[in-house]
C-alpha cells in the first residue's frame, strides 16, 4: 500500500499521522492487505437474497414511548454547558 | 476458606449450607485480588465497595430462601460491557473516563439474580486483539507463566478465572475472544450462537459477529450463566425469540453414539504438534466413550482469516466513527474547528491496532475496492456457513483446536499484526457462521502451558456442546496454575 493510499484512508478515517508514522503504517497495511488478497483466488459472488430470509420485518416491537435517560446523566460524559453538548464553532 | 478454582455449583452449596456468607465469599476474592492481581493485572477497575453491598443484598435473598443458582456468586465483567455508574473503558484511552448511564442487558439480568460484581476485567483495546497487550491500562499476563500472554481479547476475564480472582466471568467473542483466552489460561469459555444473548450495552466492535458469553472453571458453570444471560430483549432487534432452555440439562448424559467430526484442515500445517496431538488424543477419549469420529473437510478455511478481518474491520470502522470527542469519550484540547477536533480526539484516543482496523475497514468499504474485498468476504461468509451445514449433515458436533499454539511470550508477535491475524484461524469461522462453540482444556505442553480444544455445535445447540465438553472434563485431570 503506497503512502498516498494511507493518507487517503487516514483522511476518510479522521485520523492524523506524522510522515514518519505514515511510513510504518504503510508497511503494516501492506502485509495485512497481502493476507486479505488471498480471497482474490476464489471466484464466488455474494447472494444478498440468501441472507435476508431470517429477518422478521413484521416482528418489530410496539412503538410505545418509554422513559428517557436523565439529561444530567447523559451530559456527565461530555464537555457541557447550559444543558447541551459543547461543539466548536461550525458556521464561520 | 479455599476459593481456588471454586466452581459455581460448589460455591452455591457452601452459600446455601451456611458454610460461608456471601459477604465472606466476596471478601475472600477481594483479598486475593489485592494480594495477587498486581502480578496478573486482570482487572482494570475493582469495585470493592459495591461488591460488598451486592453481597449483603445477596445474603438477604439467601436468608429468605429465594436464592437462584447465581445469587451471591462473585463475577468479573469484561470492560466493554456497560455497567451503570461504573467506568467502562474498553481498555482504551478513548473511554478512560466513560461512566455508562445504563446497564447492559446482561448486567440487568445478572443483577436481578443478585450476582456480586468484583470489577471490570482487562481486554484488548475495543476487543481488537488476541493477547490483551493492546490494553491501555492493564496488560494482563498468563497465570501459568507470567512471561506469557493470557490470550485475548477477553484476557482479563480468562486470567481472573484461571487465577481464582473470581468464580466466573463474562467475556465477549467476535472472532475467538472468549475461546482463545480460555484456552491459553486453562479454563472453559463459551461463545453462544449469534443472537442468543442480547448485545445491548456491549460496546460495539463488529455487530454481525459480536456475542457475549461466559468464561468459567467448567462447562457446567458456563451453562448456568448462559441460562441467566440468554433470551429476548426489546433493546436488541437481532436477539432470537427462541425459548431459553436449561443449558445444563444434558450435562451428564453419555456421549455414546454421538458423531464427532474432525475437519482435517484444522489439524494441518500451521498447527503446533503439541496442540494437534493433544486434541487428537481428546478425540480418542471420546471414541473410548463410545462416540464415533468422522473425517471431514472445510475447503474454505484458508480464506477464513481474510474474510473475518474484512467483515469485522468494515463494521468496526463504521461503529467506531461514533467516537468524535463530543458526546462522550476522549476530547482533544486542540481543535479550532469541528473536523480538527474530531481528528485530534480520535488520534489521541485510539491505540495503534484500533487505528489499523479502522484503516483496513475503510479500505475494504471504499469505492473501487468494495466488491473485491467486502463483497467477496460476505460471499465467503455464505460459503463457510454452507460448508458447516454440510458437515453437520453427517455429525452432531465438530472438534477442533482452539488456537494453533499455546500462550506465547508477551513480547512475541505483538509487533507483527499480520502474524497476529493468522493466529485466529481456528476460531473465526464459528463467528462467521453464527455458531456456538465451547473451548475447554484438553492437555498441557511440555512446559505445562494449557492446550484448548473447541466443540462446535449447530445453531442453538449450546446444551449439546456443553454436554460434550463436560464429558471430557469429568475424566480430565486439570492442573491449576502456580502463580509465581
Amino acid at each position: 500500500m503506497d503512502l498516498d493510499m494511507v493518507r487517503y484512508l487516514a483522511k476518510l478515517s479522521k485520523l492524523n499521522y506524522s510522515e514518519e508514522e505514515l511510513a510504518k503504517v504503510a508497511k503494516d497495511m501492506t502485509s495485512i492487505i497481502n493476507i486479505m488478497d488471498t480471497i482474490k483466488d476464489i471466484d464466488i459472488k455474494y447472494d444478498p437474497f440468501a441472507d435476508n430470509k431470517n429477518i422478521y420485518l413484521n416482528d418489530l416491537r410496539e412503538d410505545i414511548s418509554a422513559e428517557s435517560f436523565p439529561t444530567e446523566k447523559i451530559l456527565a460524559n461530555a464537555l457541557n454547558s447550559e444543558n447541551s453538548f459543547v461543539v466548536p464553532k461550525v458556521v464561520e | 476458606m479455599d476459593i481456588t478454582a471454586l466452581k459455581i455449583r460448589d460455591a452455591r452449596k457452601m452459600l446455601d449450607g451456611r458454610e460461608i456468607s456471601a459477604p465472606e465469599l466476596a471478601k475472600a476474592y477481594l483479598d486475593r485480588i489485592a494480594e495477587t492481581d498486581g502480578k496478573i493485572k486482570s482487572y482494570i477497575t475493582v469495585t470493592a465497595d459495591s461488591a460488598m453491598k451486592m453481597a449483603e443484598k445477596a445474603q438477604k435473598k439467601i436468608d429468605s430462601g429465594e436464592a437462584g443458582p447465581l445469587c451471591g456468586i462473585p463475577l468479573a465483567i469484561k470492560d466493554n460491557i456497560c455497567t451503570d455508574g461504573v467506568k467502562t473503558t474498553c481498555a482504551s484511552k478513548m473511554l478512560e473516563n466513560f461512566v455508562p448511564p445504563y446497564n447492559a442487558t446482561v448486567m440487568e439480568k445478572l443483577e436481578k439474580e443478585d450476582i456480586v460484581m468484583l470489577g471490570k476485567a482487562s481486554m484488548d483495546e475495543f476487543a481488537m486483539g488476541g493477547s490483551t497487550q493492546t490494553s491501555a491500562f492493564a496488560k494482563t499476563v498468563n497465570p501459568y507463566d507470567t512471561g506469557c500472554v493470557p490470550g485475548g481479547s477477553s484476557g482479563g476475564s480468562a486470567a481472573a478465572v484461571s487465577a481464582s480472582l473470581c468464580t466466573a466471568a463474562l467475556g465477549s467473542d467476535t472472532g475467538g475472544s472468549i475461546r482463545q483466552p480460555a484456552s491459553f489460561c486453562g479454563v472453559t469459555g463459551l461463545k453462544p450462537t449469534y443472537s442468543r444473548v442480547s448485545r445491548y450495552g456491549l460496546v460495539a466492535f463488529a455487530s454481525s459477529l459480536d456475542q457475549i458469553g461466559p468464561i468459567a472453571n467448567c462447562a457446567y458453570d458456563c451453562g448456568l450463566i448462559l441460562n441467566t444471560i440468554a433470551g429476548y430483549d426489546p433493546h436488541d432487534g437481532t436477539v432470537s425469540k427462541n425459548p431459553v432452555e436449561d443449558y445444563t440439562a444434558k450435562i451428564g448424559q453419555s456421549v455414546k453414539g454421538m458423531k464427532i467430526a474432525l475437519p482435517r484442515e484444522f489439524y494441518a500445517e500451521g498447527i503446533d504438534d503439541s496442540v494437534r496431538k493433544a486434541v487428537l488424543a481428546a478425540a480418542d477419549v471420546y471414541k473410548s466413550m463410545g462416540a464415533e469420529l468422522i473425517d471431514c473437510s472445510m475447503p474454505s478455511l484458508k480464506y477464513a482469516v481474510a474474510a473475518y478481518y474484512l467483515i469485522s474491520s468494515a463494521e468496526a470502522s463504521s461503529n467506531l466513527s461514533r467516537y468524535d470527542g463530543i458526546k462522550y469519550g476522549h476530547r482533544s484540547k486542540i481543535g479550532e474547528n469541528f473536523n480538527e477536533l474530531i481528528a485530534n480526539s480520535r488520534s489521541e484516543g485510539f491505540g495503534e491496532e484500533v487505528k489499523r482496523r479502522i484503516l483496513l475497514g475503510n479500505y475494504a468499504l471504499s469505492s473501487g475496492y468494495y466488491d473485491a474485498y467486502y463483497g467477496k468476504a460476505m460471499a465467503l461468509k455464505q460459503k463457510i456457513s454452507a460448508e458447516y451445514a454440510d458437515i453437520f449433515e453427517k455429525c452432531d458436533v465438530i472438534l477442533t483446536p482452539t488456537a494453533p499454539t499455546v500462550a506465547y511470550g508477551v513480547n512475541e508477535n505483538i509487533s507483527d499484526p499480520a502474524k497476529m491475524y493468522q493466529a485466529d484461524i481456528c476460531t473465526v469461522t464459528v463467528n462467521i457462521a453464527s455458531l456456538p462453540a465451547v473451548s475447554t482444556t484438553c492437555g498441557y505442553d511440555e512446559k505445562g502451558m494449557p492446550i484448548g480444544m473447541s466443540v462446535i455445535g449447530r445453531k442453538f445447540a449450546e446444551a449439546d456442546i456443553l454436554r460434550v465438553a463436560d464429558a471430557f472434563e469429568q475424566q480430565f485431570e486439570r492442573r491449576l496454575p502456580k502463580i509465581n
